[in-house]
């Protein structure tokens, strides 16, 4: 069962949104550049906007269907939306824009309690603030808290990190994740930033110009339907789950497994926040231009990460060659031609992929 | 000097009578202005220049043309007027709805401009906000609009009513001049000073007047001012 099928049609001026879309459950970035159409696509969603023609269905209920002139208002469709700049209501506290939502509910059982959304994206102590007195990442979770309390079946988030500089990035992702997690609510993120996405899911659908251009998993995307060109904008990322197997305090590392515990990596210790226990799943952002290829192991050396691997492809982009290594998950590693060319590299080659503990990047 | 402030009965019942066409005007208009503001403010549509300069038009036009045009439509013979009086036996002309009316039309453009505008400073995004948190059109404009627009709202009651106050070219025309029925401030003020000898009297009232307009002034730039700092 699809999370929201959409087919949808709408000119503005001489853009034109022509996409046809099915999600799925779980957290779907929605990518591509400015001017793509993201923001159109969620407002037609939505219902801000009106389509020029199509239908859209949430978890296969039809709330508009153009040619059977089935029209749902926006306040009758149960999607939350996070706006971009948060939209908090300047003359109600905290705790008023939270409860907003809930005053044209029915009185039926609400997808969760005030208290539960205070204690996940930890507000307690912001409720009697007004909005004008938060800063950027308390606007954007109580806008997310706020959306949640409305009890949608659906959540959409246009540029949710935007207005918050790298460190409040970090934060609020975590508490996304949880909300998909703990509540199992659908999500929709908006964003021009691949590496953002990337953190928070790997389910990608392409947009550019108003057309889809892919929707996928990311590796797939890379890999099977060259969609590079797109995402390379932004700057390409490999983001690789792993679980915590041991501390090393004695040299200050900690020693993570991927899924399967083929491969161990070492990160810096306090990369990882002393939360993080034996054990813990977290995301592991690695950059392409941060990873060097060499043909053999090399034991004198600083690099600590080294990791067997196969060329699963190789992309040309100008003098630039993306390989896609297999080293028990999938790595996109970016080298220049000359490189490539003294390797001899091709697809099918046994190489090793070297990166230092300091290049990587941990997202609990 | 005594005589400054000692004021006759005559006096006394212009102010009061000023004070209560001046509360009925507000209180008529403001339901219709702030209707008329919004959907200004918020819609576009075909022909809406000509809607404004209508509704404008009073604030240009000599008032004395606007109680004359008054006079033609509200007069015992005219369209409006002849009918009401052949059917319901209702007065208007030369009457206290006279002089209410007359003031409604003059002050409408200020009202509807004060309100208008702090509704325009509310951005628009709060309202999609509000619906898509389950709000329909009327309860995200008494939730979100009307609170943030409020002191908008404010000032421009208090300016219709200090308007109201000074009306005094469309009143005599469409009102008349009758003491305790008609007779505002400025048409008592009017009146004395036609009359020699009666320069401390007609300063009473000038005072009067001048306290009036100049506490409603101020309250409303404060006002104004609020709209602002609340952005």
């Amino acid at each position: 069962m699809h999370a929201l099928s959409a087919k949808l049609k709408r000119t503005k001026g001489n853009f034109t949104l022509n996409v046809e879309v099915n999600f799925r459950k779980g957290i779907t970035g929605i990518y591509g550049p400015s001017g793509a159409g993201k923001t159109t696509l969620l407002h037609l969603i939505s219902g801000l906007e009106y389509p020029d023609e199509g239908n859209i269905s949430i978890a296969e209920e039809v709330i508009v269907d153009s040619q059977n002139k089935i029209w749902t208002p926006s306040r009758k469709r149960k999607i939350g939306y996070v706006f971009q700049e948060g939209r908090l209501f300047p003359h109600m506290t905290v705790r008023k824009n939270l409860l907003f939502g809930t005053i044209f509910q029915s009185k039926d059982k609400p997808l969760i309690a005030f208290d539960e959304v205070l204690h996940l994206l930890e507000l307690e102590p912001l409720v009697d603030k007004r909005p004008s007195q938060l800063s950027g990442g308390e606007k954007q979770r109580v806008a997310i808290g706020r959306a949640l309390l409305s009890a949608p079946k659906l959540l959409l988030m246009d540029e949710p990190f935007s207005s918050l500089d790298m460190a409040l990035r970090r934060q609020i992702i975590p508490y996304l994740i949880k909300i998909n997690q703990q509540l199992n609510i659908p999500m929709l993120v908006v964003s021009h930033d691949l590496p953002d996405l990337l953190s928070l899911t790997r389910e990608l659908f392409l947009l550019k110009n108003g057309s889809v251009l892919g929707h996928g998993k990311y590796m797939e995307l890379i890999e099977k339907e060259n969609m590079l060109d797109v995402m390379r904008g932004s700057g390409l990322m490999n983001v690789i789950p792993f679980v915590v197997e041991t501390h090393d305090k004695e040299n200050g590392l900690s020693i993570l497994v991927n899924k399967d515990a083929s491969q161990e990596i070492r990160v810096e210790r306090e990369l990882i926040k002393d939360c993080c226990l034996v054990g813990e799943q977290m995301n592991v952002s690695l950059r392409p231009e941060d990873i060097a290829l060499t043909l053999k192991e090399i034991s004198d050396i600083s690099i600590r990460n080294q990791l067997p691997g196969t060329i699963v492809k190789l992309i040309r982009k100008e003098n630039r060659i993306y390989c896609i290594v297999d080293v028990g998950f999938k790595l996109i590693v970016s080298i220049t031609q000359a490189s490539q060319h003294k390797m001899d590299l091709c697809e099918g080659k046994h190489i090793w992929c070297l990166f230092k503990s300091m290049a990587l990047l941990v997202n609990v | 000097m005594r005589n400054w402030f000692h004021f006759s009965d005559a006096e006394l019942n212009a102010i009061g009578l000023s004070l209560r066409v001046a509360l009925w005007c507000s209180v008529l208009i403001l339901p219709l202005a702030i209707f008329l503001a919004w959907y200004l403010a918020r819609k576009s549509f075909r022909g809406k220049p000509l809607i404004e300069g209508l509704i404008n038009l009073p604030l240009v036009l000599p008032p004395v043309a606007t109680g004359f045009v008054l006079l033609l439509l509200f007069g015992t013979k005219g369209i409006i007027g002849s009918w009401l009086f052949d059917w319901f036996g209702i007065r208007i002309a030369f009457t206290f709805y006279a002089a209410v009316l007359a003031s409604m039309i003059v002050a409408f453009p200020l009202a509807v401009r004060a309100i208008r505008l702090s509704i325009e400073m509310v951005d628009p995004g709060l309202e999609a906000a509000a619906k898509t948190l389950g709000a329909n059109s009327f309860q995200s404009f008494m939730r979100i609009t009307l609170p943030l627009a409020l002191p908008g709202i404010i000032s421009g009651f208090v300016l219709t009513f200090a308007r109201s106050l000074g009306e005094f070219g469309a009143t005599i025309i469409f009102a008349g001049n009758i003491s305790g029925e008609t007779q505002t401030i400025p048409l008592a003020l009017f009146s004395q000073i036609q009359i020699p000898g009666q320069e401390t009297a007609a300063f009473r009232l000038l005072m009067v007047a001048v306290i009036f307009s100049f506490s409603a002034m101020v309250i409303s730039e404060y006002l104004v001012k609020k709209v602002h700092e609340r952005r």
